[in-house]
């Protein structure tokens, strides 16, 4: 009974001088692959107008349907979009989608992707339905493309994170600034070709 | 195919090893409709006549060195056909490839994304690819502004012509040309002037592409955004079929819906555009009873006691002859039934209308011609300008009439005797009489002097609302009686029953959907705040539901199910497109149920289905009509 007992402790004793696996979540983040298929972002071009044209094209290929987009006329004198045509309300129901990355994939101006944000829980259903607000990065003041963490690595580029200072969204992640600290995105090592 | 064929011997063709027989003259695309063999096309149009102008429906016919068209090429004798050889899909890829060359394909922000010939016919049988190195394509200006209601992008046009065809051909108005030469060419208004059509809203529908799209549609949905249901439209009493597509409980658009007895797929852009009005969200919520002082929302089940307590009390006080029912032509003829049913059966009153103005001399006489027949008379007399303001749709059923038929179209000035008329109509055996409700004896002695003249003479009359008819038809008016059954003792018409509670003898009043119009009437006001009970079943805020002492939310027609009966006597369905934003029963229950209050059970569920019943049974023209045909009145007295 003793050769059981003792077993027992030099686990327990072994696991005591080890690495803990675990984090102090949420105020430490583990690093996402460059990849990650996370929530939504909604990106601008670099002169600040939304890449969005609201062409629903995301809604459309959305298996689960949970996109929903509004689309409406753009003022020339102060477009939203380049073009005729921008998404006037744009919303995800975050608990319904499967990340599955279709939206992106049907996306004609690469306007959204999914990002590295993985900390999707809220005590409000309502709050997980993203509005155009959350999902849209800030502006000004967001980090644009050509400054990405994978820059020059033959692969598209990470999501530039719209959760630093700045950034104004409300919802799902954007409470509580201080417990959402930036998530950081391990580099892209060569996983940009995907198998064959 | 020397063979001689007998008039009329229907001809057998070979489709792609399917045998069909069509008649003779039929093009080679309605055999291949036939054969269920899909061939695409883009300036063909079942409404339009052929001009073989795109290409997309070349086939091979055996015996015929080249392609020949679907769309233009009639049938004969034996004919052979190949819709799937190489030859025919290579020619398509190619034809294809050529149609893209300039586009813009800018589907992402086309408003016809997504239900639009090109991009469909492009998957299907395109190329996929180009192989054209231009890099830069011709360019035309984007969202021009032909009219208020009508946008044309130049870039995305194929030069179908059916634009233009549309316009000389339904409404012969001509507003669209095409200019410049080849690469060039463009769809454009004459010298930039702006569309003055009532039809334009038709246009968007033809239009195969994206090029011509409704102003009030633009950037609104996706077609995968729409729930679509048919119903009728409910701007005027000519019954136009289209789809309702609604969008999140909004209508996004009117769609036209073929029927080629009664729009033959044109609707008119009153009618098209008039929705807006159906989307307002200002509306009455809950059911509401007046308390003590003031308005307060009841339940249902209250609002229903408190309802027929006060037509009881009213009856018990002053007889039934002191409640009135008044309805719009807005109702269902089932509501209308249920209507006339509370007012003679249940509470014994003979006032009920469903129009303000007299309406004497009703009968059946005034529309035994239809719609579609007017294309089989030899002669159409339209008296005034009235019935084509009435229902404008009409004018294009007048126009097909005097140009593809063929046939006279005589528009007289009110008061032509019959005797100026005999002269233009030489030659002329049968003749139509189209008049306006307002007309109505006027249209039906100059029918019947036509007939003394030995023509084969029948009226039409257009009444004013989208179920007048129906309302007719079922009673819902002082001197008749479901089935134009003279009443034994007729009751006071709608402006009599106003004065007579403002005067004090009538003491309660049912509204069924009153008219938004009515509140302009100083007759109206002085009525509603006269009477003791108000009892109102409205949709809409305004003076009826701010006096009502008991109000039931209503549905609008969008909201409920039913049917209507147009001015021709066509029962047709309309069907709920939206719920509406209420949890609170239809006013077709309403009236059920405020009849079981009184003591009077309906007998049957107060539902669409189990109502018209009762209509047939108490109007035998209606039986098994409500899929859409005419009641049949009989033949004339
Ligand atoms: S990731 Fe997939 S499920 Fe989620 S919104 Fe995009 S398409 Fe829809
Ligand atoms: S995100 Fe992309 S696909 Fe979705 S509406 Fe905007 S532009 Fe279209
Ligand atoms: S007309 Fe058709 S193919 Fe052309 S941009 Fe519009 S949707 Fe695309
Ligand atoms: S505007 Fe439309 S209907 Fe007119 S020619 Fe061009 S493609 Fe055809
Ligand atoms: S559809 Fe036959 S040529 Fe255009």
């Amino acid at each position: 009974m003793f050769r059981e007992l003792l077993g027992g402790l030099r686990t327990t004793m072994r696991a005591m001088t080890t690495k803990p696996v675990t984090i102090q979540y949420p105020e430490e983040q583990r690093t996402v692959p460059p990849r990650h298929r996370g929530r939504h972002i909604l990106h601008r071009y670099d002169n600040g107008l939304e890449k969005c044209i609201g062409c629903e094209l995301c809604a459309g290929a959305c298996p689960v349907g949970c996109i929903y987009v509004q689309a409406a006329e753009n003022d020339p004198q102060h477009p939203v979009s380049p073009g005729e045509r921008y998404a006037v309300r744009y919303e995800i129901n975050l608990m319904r989608c499967i990340y599955c990355g279709y939206c992106a994939e049907a996306c004609p101006t690469e306007a959204i992707t999914l990002g590295p944000r993985l900390d999707l829980s809220d005590y409000k259903r309502e709050r997980l339905v993203a509005t155009k607000d959350d999902l849209l990065e800030a502006w000004p003041g967001f980090r644009p493309l050509s400054q990405g963490a994978g820059e020059g690595t033959g692969s598209p580029a990470p999501q530039p994170t719209p959760l630093g200072a700045g950034s104004e969204h409300r919802g799902p992640a954007g409470r509580a600034p201080g417990l959402n600290p930036p998530i950081p995105v391990r580099p892209d090592e060569g996983r940009g070709t995907p198998p064959v | 195919m020397a063979a001689v064929e007998a008039p009329g011997e229907l001809l057998r063709v070979t489709i792609d090893d399917r045998q069909v027989e069509v008649a003779p003259g039929s093009l080679v695309w309605d055999a291949c409709e036939k054969a269920g063999v899909y061939v695409p096309v883009y300036c063909a149009h079942k409404k339009l006549e052929p001009v073989a102008v795109c290409r997309m429906c070349l086939v091979e016919i055996e015996g015929m060195p080249k392609l020949q068209p679907a769309c233009a090429t009639r049938v004969s004798q034996g004919m052979q056909i190949r819709t799937a050889t190489d030859q025919v899909r290579d020619f398509r890829r190619g034809n294809l490839e050529f149609l893209l060359l300039n586009h813009p394909l800018d589907c992402p922000v086309c408003d016809r994304g997504g239900e639009c010939d090109l991009q469909d016919f492009t998957q299907r049988y395109g190329p996929g690819r180009t192989r054209s190195a231009i890099t830069d394509k011709v360019h035309f200006d984007k969202a021009v502004r032909l009219s208020d209601r009508i946008l044309l992008d130049q870039e995305r046009c194929i030069l179908c012509w059916r634009c233009v065809r549309y316009y000389e051909e339904v409404t012969g108005e001509r507003e669209i040309v095409l200019q410049e030469r080849g690469v060039h060419t463009l769809v454009d208004t004459f010298e930039h002037r702006e569309l003055q059509s009532e039809f334009q809203g038709n246009l968007p529908e033809i239009c195969p592409v994206g090029a011509l799209t409704h102003a009030q549609y633009r950037f609104r949905a996706r077609p995968w955004d729409l729930r679509r249901t048919a119903s009728v439209c409910p701007k005027c009493s000519y019954g136009c079929n289209i789809f309702i597509d609604a969008r999140e409980e909004q209508i996004a658009r009117f769609a036209s819906n073929d029927n080629p007895d009664v729009d033959d797929s044109w609707l008119c852009d009153r009618g098209r555009y008039s929705f807006p009005e159906l989307n307002r969200t200002e509306r009455v919520l809950n059911p509401e009873a007046r308390l003590g002082g003031g308005r307060q929302p009841v339940a249902h089940s209250e609002a229903l006691a408190r309802a027929a307590g006060a037509l009881l009390r009213v009856r018990g006080d002053h007889g039934a002859g002191a409640v009135g029912f008044l309805c719009s032509p807005q109702v269902t003829n089932e509501e209308g039934f249920l209507l006339q049913w509370l007012a003679r059966q249940v509470v014994g009153s003979p006032h009920l209308d469903h129009r303000l103005e007299p309406l004497p001399e009703l009968s059946p006489e005034q529309f035994r011609l239809g719609i579609a027949e007017l294309e089989e008379r030899d002669a159409v007399v339209v008296l005034g300008d009235a019935p084509e303001r009435s229902a404008p749709v009409l004018t294009l059923r007048l126009f097909k009439t005097e140009t593809k038929r063929r046939r006279r179209v005589l528009r007289v000035p009110l008061g032509t005797p019959a005797a100026s008329l005999l002269e233009p109509l030489q030659g002329c055996r049968s003749v139509g009489v189209v008049a306006h409700q307002e007309q109505r004896s006027e249209a039906v002695a100059l029918s019947r002097s036509l007939a003394g003249a030995g023509l084969s003479s029948s009226v039409l009359t257009l009444v004013e609302g989208m179920n007048a008819r129906g309302c007719q038809d079922l009673g819902v008016s002082p001197a008749v009686l479901p089935g134009y059954q003279p009443a034994a003792e007729p009751g006071m018409h709608g402006r009599a029953i106003l004065e007579a509670a403002a005067a004090g003898s009538i003491k309660a009043l049912v509204l069924l959907s009153p008219d938004p119009e009515w509140e302009r009437d100083p007759a109206f006001e002085a009525a509603l705040s006269e009477v003791e009970a108000l009892i109102v079943v409205t949709p809409w805020l305004g003076l009826a539901s701010r006096q009502a002492t008991v109000l039931f939310p209503g549905r609008t027609v969008a909201e409920k199910a039913g049917t209507v009966t147009s001015t021709e006597g066509r029962v047709q369905r309309v069907r709920t497109a939206l719920q509406p934003r209420f949890p609170f029963p239809p006013d077709l229950r309403v009236l059920g149920e405020l009849g079981g209050a009184l003591g009077t059970p309906l007998g049957v569920q107060p539902l669409a289905g189990p109502v018209f019943s009762l209509i047939a049974e108490a109007v035998p023209p209606y039986r098994g009509t409500q899929g859409g045909l005419r009641a049949d009145w009989g033949a004339p007295a």
